[in-house]
């Protein structure tokens, strides 16, 4: 297997950058990534919470356990702004 | 015979490949995968999002590149895009 496509290197790649958390809910999670660990716990930065692509909330520092989490992906939109 | 060394290679033989995984709940994913991990945590490249409600209505979303929790993955069909 491609060493470095497994998903330890991706979480490693993408620490410190805007990324949007789905959860189980289906509410999205955007924000900056400060750390997570292998239970996919997650705490973010400058966090807009989303539901249906609508800002419903923010937070400067937010918390997410790690069992609600359906996927982790990089914000692009935010990327590039 | 170690039996956990096949699993693995069976899913390793669709890395680069598109692959169509199916939540436990409504939800399916479509896209390239990249890479998983002993969980089947997965590693996914120009994923579409497939999100049935309650009326049947199929609500899309693209995403570039995401890991996949493994917790909810029902079933991978290798090669398949979604039929619609």
């Amino acid at each position: 297997m491609a060493q470095d496509r497994t998903p330890a290197a991706f979480l490693a790649e993408i620490v410190g950058k805007p990324v949007v958390v789905r959860l189980n809910s289906g509410i999205d999670y955007r924000g900056v990534l400060s750390c997570l660990d292998g239970y996919m716990n997650i705490a973010l930065e400058q966090t807009e919470e989303c539901v249906n692509g609508e800002v419903k909330n923010r937070f400067g520092d937010a918390f997410i356990r790690g069992n609600n989490v359906l996927y982790i992906s990089a914000d692009r939109e935010r990327w590039t702004e | 015979m170690d039996t956990n060394v096949l699993r693995a290679e069976l899913i390793d033989k669709c890395i680069g490949s598109r692959l169509w995984v199916v939540m436990k709940d409504e939800k399916e994913f479509v896209g390239t995968l990249e890479g998983f991990d002993d969980y089947v945590n997965m590693l996914l490249r120009d994923v579409t999002e497939y999100d049935t409600d309650a009326d049947g209505e199929v609500r899309t979303n693209k995403v570039e590149r995401l890991l996949l929790n493994g917790n909810n993955i029902c079933m991978l069909i290798p090669g398949g895009e979604r039929p619609q």
